[in-house]
């Protein structure tokens, strides 16, 4: 079984087998089937595959935080992730827009990584 | 078709009351549905030796089938609650015919729907649907996704890869809700504009309010058997097929291509027909995004030409390809799992000639196609005149 996921850096599952990284975790390897998975280092670079501004809550835990950024981000290491876009205007988001990770974000006492784009200092 | 459905016919549809309906429950929507699809049939109760449904969320049913077998009174020989999300509605005839084919049941009752509008009020229904797990509990759900936001995705992909517009996905609106107009029926029939769509309630871009399917009380019902003398012209079952690609959106590498790509290569290889011999397409409207790619994925216009299709009028009634002539999901009715059970009564009233002022002239091919989660799993029908 996975161990849980660090918690002081960005990481993603990766086959100790073929060496390539996935994600979501999953107990075999999509590339080739090794159920031999630990989680790796990652760059925490990435882009904009799409996204998507949230008007409407879908809950009243999310009330305060509404319009939010919404985005599939396609990590440097290939896999894509859900995660929001922060520290930019919503209308300025688009696709191939280049992202670093922020590891700030807590929920649940569980880190939420949450991506910036590249070019805020 | 393949040999062994030659026997099997869609016998008999039906639905309960739709809309907004506060003085039934689930089981007597239930009820009613599947009593109106045996009149149809000109069956009974006591002919039904196999029962399909699918599982619903406005009440907490340990075992569905068991509790629409009860709440029926009968004792099927085969029976099996199912659920492949939106794909349900078609999956369910797949099933029940393998089960009609391989002589498991002779007459099989599938029934499913629920008082998804009058059971809660609109918000707990829109947390009820954002909480039950279309996105991954750990890794998206936290993010705050709503499903709409998940399709929203999907359709910003499309825009920046084949240059659709939200003007393309409100035509897919206002011609589903034109053809609810047509539907005595239907929740909504108000006529909408393009400018309308445009114009209503943002709530995940690029999806406006009315992008995005209603909420609504019902169930539906058919019949599918091998009983020959039957009391209507009976519809088969020509090809059928199956798609799947992700449970989660954002494992999908390509999220402006759908599964609908496989099950629908494997529904028109079975019914030995193309695309263009299609006369009405039922396709599965949870979003106006949804129909667009469907169109695409399904082989009736090229990848990345569904926005263009859907313009001048081409899916209206009166079009070159007619599309979700009862009013869909997005006008007609929609009780969640059970939503897609609706395109299959349509598409069989169609082929019966009974669709009223929605009838598409010699109607003789029909496809209903059905998708769940999403966008990841897909069952696609053709059926066409016994």
């Amino acid at each position: 079984m996975l161990a849980p996921r660090p918690q002081d850096r960005f990481t993603l599952p990766r086959c100790e087998d073929c060496g390539k990284f996935h994600f979501y975790p999953r107990p075999v390897c999509p590339h080739c089937a090794s159920a031999r998975i630990g989680w790796a280092e990652a760059s925490g670079r990435g882009e904009v595959y799409s996204h998507s501004t949230v008007h409407r809550a879908p809950s009243p835990a999310f009330k305060d935080d509404v319009p939010y950024v919404i985005a599939i981000v396609k990590t440097d290491e290939g896999p894509h992730l859900l995660s929001r876009v922060v520290g930019v205007s919503p209308q300025a988001v688009h696709v191939g827009m280049r992202l670093r990770v922020r590891l700030d974000k807590r929920a649940e006492g569980v880190v939420l990584p949450e991506f910036e784009p590249e070019s805020v200092k | 078709m393949n040999k062994s459905l030659q026997n099997v016919s869609i016998a008999g549809v039906g639905e309960s009351p739709l809309g907004s309906v506060p003085g039934m429950n689930a089981m007597e929507l239930q009820r009613a549905a599947a009593l109106a699809a045996l009149a149809d049939a000109g069956l009974s109760l006591s002919d039904v030796d196999g029962l399909l449904t699918t599982p619903i969320r406005v009440a907490n049913w340990a075992m569905p089938v068991g509790m629409v077998a009860q709440g029926l009174g009968i004792r099927p020989g085969y029976l099996a609650t199912l659920d492949v999300a939106g794909a349900s509605g078609t999956a369910m005839v797949h099933h029940a015919a393998m089960a009609v084919a391989t002589g498991q049941a002779t007459t099989v009752l599938c029934v499913a729907g629920q008082n998804q509008l009058s059971n809660v009020s609109r918000d707990a229904a829109v947390a009820q649907i954002a909480g039950a797990g279309w996105a991954h509990p750990e890794y998206e759900a936290p993010y705050g996704p709503l499903v709409p936001t998940l399709y929203a995705l999907v359709a910003q992909r499309h825009m920046h890869e084949y240059g659709t517009t939200p003007e393309q996905m409100a035509e897919v609106a206002v011609a589903i809700r034109g053809h609810a107009a047509l539907n005595p029926l239907a929740h909504k029939k108000a006529p909408i504009s393009v400018a309308d769509v445009l114009n209503s309630k943002m709530i995940t871009t690029p999806l406006h309010l009315l992008d995005c399917a209603i909420v609504s009380d019902g169930a539906a019902a058919f019949v599918i058997s091998s009983r020959p003398g039957l009391k209507k012209r009976a519809v088969k079952i020509l090809g059928q097929g199956y798609g799947f690609t992700h449970t989660y959106i954002g494992e999908h590498d390509n999220i402006a291509t759908t599964g609908a790509v496989q099950s629908g290569r494997a529904a028109f290889a079975m019914a030995g027909v193309k695309p263009a011999d299609i006369d009405v397409a039922e396709l599965y409207d949870c979003f106006t995004i949804t129909v667009i790619v469907e169109l695409e994925d399904l082989g009736f216009c090229p990848k990345g030409e569904g926005g263009r299709f859907v313009e001048g009028g081409r899916i209206r009634l009166g079009g070159e390809l007619p599309v979700t002539t009862h009013g869909g999901l997005l006008s007609a009715v929609h009780p969640g799992l059970a939503g897609g059970m609706f395109h299959v009564v349509e598409a069989v009233r169609q082929l019966r000639g009974e669709a009223g002022a929605r009838q598409v002239p010699e109607a003789e091919l029909v496809l209903a196609h059905g998708n769940g989660g999403i966008i990841g799993i897909h069952c696609t029908l053709i059926l066409g005149k016994g």
